[in-house]
């Protein structure tokens, strides 16, 4: 199904493309360059996010952290087991990935814990990396309530998720 | 963004500080920033091939047969300035590659309009409700089926591996209402904040 989805795509694109009389070529390579230089752009935000990412969790302050906010997570009707997942998914999507592997190994996949790591991690999005893609490539050195709803919207997800599964 | 970056870093280092774990803290401030490097050359491809796309997309009118039959939806959606609704094809390949699960697809096509939206606002460097609420989307987007996720439940051995896709689909879809509630309560004018 998947295999599938891009392959057509493409054909799509070109056939509609010519039908149109777009030269494809010389429009393709536009927009790599475009593409490219885009990347090139948001390379230095990257550079600076995920040093701070990188740097948090080799000192192990995320692992306190965490282990410090269990509580409130317990208060909150969520399983302690994920605080992790649920602090570590908008800095890093490695690192949530393997939180969850660890939710999974110790409470297995059908446990509430288990269900609700892989619900929050599935729902949620790497939201300091995303900034700094997104205002970087825009140039945005304001960037007023952009970080404070996302992350708001985030925990408004998480919640729902913890209501949804009981 | 400033004082996220800053706090993150201070609080690190004096974590490691107390901790003893300074050597720790030393590899990590290293290694960071190369593995920006190395992320990015990994996308290039996919960001050039996309682009590529992309392009022929747009130039052929595709991107604005698109736009037109989603503008009643986005124009009331997402609070646009004028000259901002240029971005409007963009977005809405952004929105439905993201909720296809194609990520390495939506984002050229996402800062491609994050640039063209920034641009018909003069490039000011603060961003304006629509980028706001655009970025928040793309924060908060539902995605149809979550495939990492049920590919690791799979792994572990659940009885039912997708049966997270509507929990998934469910809470996203609320945090993306509630991403828009909020965006909507604090349009220009409003506090600012980080």
């Amino acid at each position: 199904m998947t295999a599938l989805l891009l392959p057509s795509l493409v054909t799509a694109v070109i056939l509609y493309g010519l039908c149109r009389r777009v030269n494809v070529y010389e429009a393709f390579v536009r927009g790599a360059r475009e593409g490219l230089l885009t990347l090139c752009a948001i390379a230095p935000y990257l550079a600076a996010i995920l040093t701070a990412t990188a740097l948090l969790r080799a000192c192990r302050a995320m692992d306190a952290l965490i282990v410090l906010l269990q509580p409130v997570f317990s208060a909150l009707g969520l399983p302690a087991e994920v605080a992790g997942v649920v602090l570590l998914r908008p800095l890093s999507g490695s690192a949530a990935l393997a939180a969850v592997g660890d939710v999974l190994r110790a409470c297995g996949p059908d446990s509430r814990a288990g269900f609700l790591a892989c619900v929050i991690s599935g729902a949620g999005e790497t939201v300091f990396f995303t900034a700094s893609l997104y205002l970087g490539a825009a140039g945005v050195r304001r960037s007023r309530h952009a970080l404070g709803a996302a992350l708001a919207a985030y925990a408004c997800g998480v919640l729902a998720a913890g209501i949804l599964c009981r | 963004m400033n004082i996220v970056f800053c706090v993150m870093l201070l609080s690190g280092v004096v974590y490691a500080a107390t901790t003893g774990n300074l050597s720790a803290a030393q590899d990590a401030l290293l290694s960071g920033a190369g593995e920006a490097v190395s992320l990015c050359l990994s996308l290039a491809g996919a960001y050039a091939f996309f682009g590529g796309l992309l392009a022929v997309l747009r130039e052929s009118g595709a991107a604005d047969a698109l736009s037109r039959c989603l503008r009643p939806l986005l124009s009331r959606l997402l609070p646009f300035a004028p000259g901002e609704e240029k971005a409007m094809g963009d977005i809405c390949i952004n929105l439905s590659c993201n909720m296809l699960g194609m990520g390495s697809a939506a984002t050229p096509a996402g800062l491609a309009a994050m640039k063209t939206m920034a641009a018909a606002g003069g490039n000011t460097g603060v961003a304006s409700d629509a980028m706001i609420l655009f970025f928040v989307l793309n924060s908060a987007c539902p995605e149809i089926l979550p495939t990492t996720m049920i590919a690791l439940r799979a792994q572990h051995g659940a009885v039912n591996p997708a049966d997270i896709v509507l929990p998934v689909l469910l809470s996203t879809g609320i945090s993306a209402m509630a991403g828009i509630a909020l965006c909507r309560l604090l349009v220009r004018g409003g506090e600012e904040c980080a």
